[in-house]
């Protein structure tokens, strides 16, 4: 028995809007590298698409959700600021009562902060198993550029004791004081930012650059030991330029890529990108994860690849099953389906 | 569809979250919702919780058209128009009236295959009433 990732799974919803919807309504798509990205239903949200991630994930761990000791939801997209959303998540799975559970939110990083919690969680002894479901469709006003790369998506993982697929082999984090990028003031529904495009790269590149340097030395890893490697997806182009500057090859970071089809998923994007190349991983394999949250901090997460990923291939659907089944469309009906019209 | 306060909305949510039925420890037929006389042994048993698949057939559709949704749904009725309610009859036997939901004109057909799913069925006073609707099947796969 050890304690690491037992199981994981996604939720892409249905609905695409391409590039070429918002060239016709604003003359551009300002979205570097994002051909297309996914656009919940009318009747979705954050919650409901964390369920469906959840239900996948625990499939795939063959872990029953009356088993669950821990339930934490992160998201910058919640549809309430106060009252808890894992316990809607909690009675919809079918977790016992006695479930602990937290609303991880107000970050990007939310997703990965969830994760390495619920690994304290289990290896304190507080309780066998875990799920973290990261769920995201982040707002902006559609007269914002900042409002095109914006997706949506959900990834659920579930940690514990067992035979874990993946274990997690060290994870390093780095946190500045940083203002005036990406923000969103109580009681407002749209992120903004003060659109400085060059020092906002410069804090994202800095950040996550140091986490990753961080998890290097205390693992005593190298950039080449690692043979998938996802970087923070707020647009296309942003991975390659940190890859740059680390040292990472295209031919690491380039699997995990899911923003081009998806968009900006928020806080679910670094394990959306996780679950990609997981589903392509084998035992033996090297992953790193790394996210970002404005304000700003940054966490980067080494882990190991087992033998047990073979036996759970195909057992629910895959990033690559969620990317093919889609449906367009145009951008009226996409402000429409956002109640932004 | 009528409102429905939150304490009553609140009292039912098992069944309206995750399919939980009651059956009846004397006859063996579940009951959904749940119920104080049986209906089909018409007793005053007991019964113990039972969760349904979630798995079931179109038994028979309609489409609410505009103008005629309850005010709870009107928003969504605005959204496209109209949308499809059906009579989806359950693997367990039972039948049920949900929304159908994720689907294209094609799926709408007597017989076709449904499974549940997590979704918003309407807002009121601010608060977010989740539930289930169905969909056609193609999406998840299920484990062997």
């Amino acid at each position: 028995m050890s304690i690491g990732i037992l199981g994981y799974g996604v939720y892409i919803p249905q609905y695409r809007i391409n590039k070429a919807e918002y060239v016709k309504a604003w003359g551009r798509f300002a979205a570097a590298g994002i051909e297309e990205k996914a656009v919940p239903g009318f009747d979705e949200d954050s919650v409901t698409m964390a369920v469906e991630a959840s239900m996948n994930a625990l499939d795939h761990a063959k872990v029953d959700a009356s088993k669950l000791n821990a339930i934490y939801f992160a998201s910058t997209s919640s549809p309430y600021a106060e009252k808890l959303v894992s316990s809607t998540i909690a009675m919809a799975l079918g977790a016992p009562p006695r479930v602990s559970v937290a609303d991880f939110t107000s970050s990007t990083m939310a997703g990965t902060s969830a994760l390495l919690l619920s690994l304290d969680f289990v290896a304190s002894g507080r309780g066998h198993f875990a799920l973290i479901v990261a769920s995201d469709c982040p707002y902006a006003d559609p007269g914002d550029f900042l409002e095109h790369p914006l997706g949506a998506g959900a990834a659920a993982f579930v940690v514990g004791e067992g035979t874990p697929i993946a274990t997690i082999e060290g994870s390093g984090c780095t946190t500045i004081e940083a203002l005036g990028e990406r923000f969103r003031k109580h009681g407002e529904k749209f992120i903004e930012t003060l659109g400085i495009p060059a020092y906002t790269q410069a804090v994202i590149m800095n950040t996550v650059t140091s986490s990753v340097k961080a998890l290097l030395n205390s693992t005593g890893r190298k950039p080449s030991d690692f043979n998938f490697v996802v970087l923070p997806q707020f647009d296309g182009r942003l991975p390659s330029g940190i890859a740059r500057k680390i040292g990472f090859e295209e031919t690491q970071f380039v699997p995990s890529m899911i923003v081009s089809q998806v968009g900006d998923a928020g806080a679910a994007s670094p394990l959306i990108g996780l679950a990609k190349v997981l589903d392509e991983a084998k035992p033996g394999h090297k992953v790193l994860v790394t996210s970002y949250g404005a304000g700003a901090s940054s966490d980067a997460v080494s882990i190991n690849v087992n033998e047990e990923i073979m036996k759970r291939k195909g057992a629910v659907s895959s990033v690559k099953d969620y990317l093919a089944d889609k449906k367009y469309i145009d951008y009226i009906y996409y402000l429409k389906i956002k109640k932004m019209i | 569809m009528a409102h429905v306060s939150i304490p009553s909305y609140w009292k039912t949510l098992p069944q309206r979250y995750c399919l939980i039925g009651m059956k009846c420890k004397n006859c063996g037929t579940i009951n959904f919702p749940a119920r104080e006389i049986c209906i089909s042994c018409k007793q005053k048993s007991e019964f113990e919780p039972k969760k349904l698949s979630g798995r079931g057939k179109i038994y028979s559709y309609t489409v609410i058209a505009a103008g005629s949704a309850p005010p709870e749904f009107s928003e969504q009725e605005k959204l496209a128009g109209s949308f499809p309610v059906a009579i989806v009859e359950l693997e367990e036997g039972l039948r049920i009236c949900a929304q159908i939901t994720d689907y294209e004109e094609e799926d709408l057909k007597i017989e076709a295959e449904v499974e549940a799913v997590f979704r918003k069925i309407y807002e009121e006073d601010k608060v977010i009433r989740y539930g289930l609707k169905f969909r056609p099947v193609k999406k998840r796969k299920s484990l062997p």
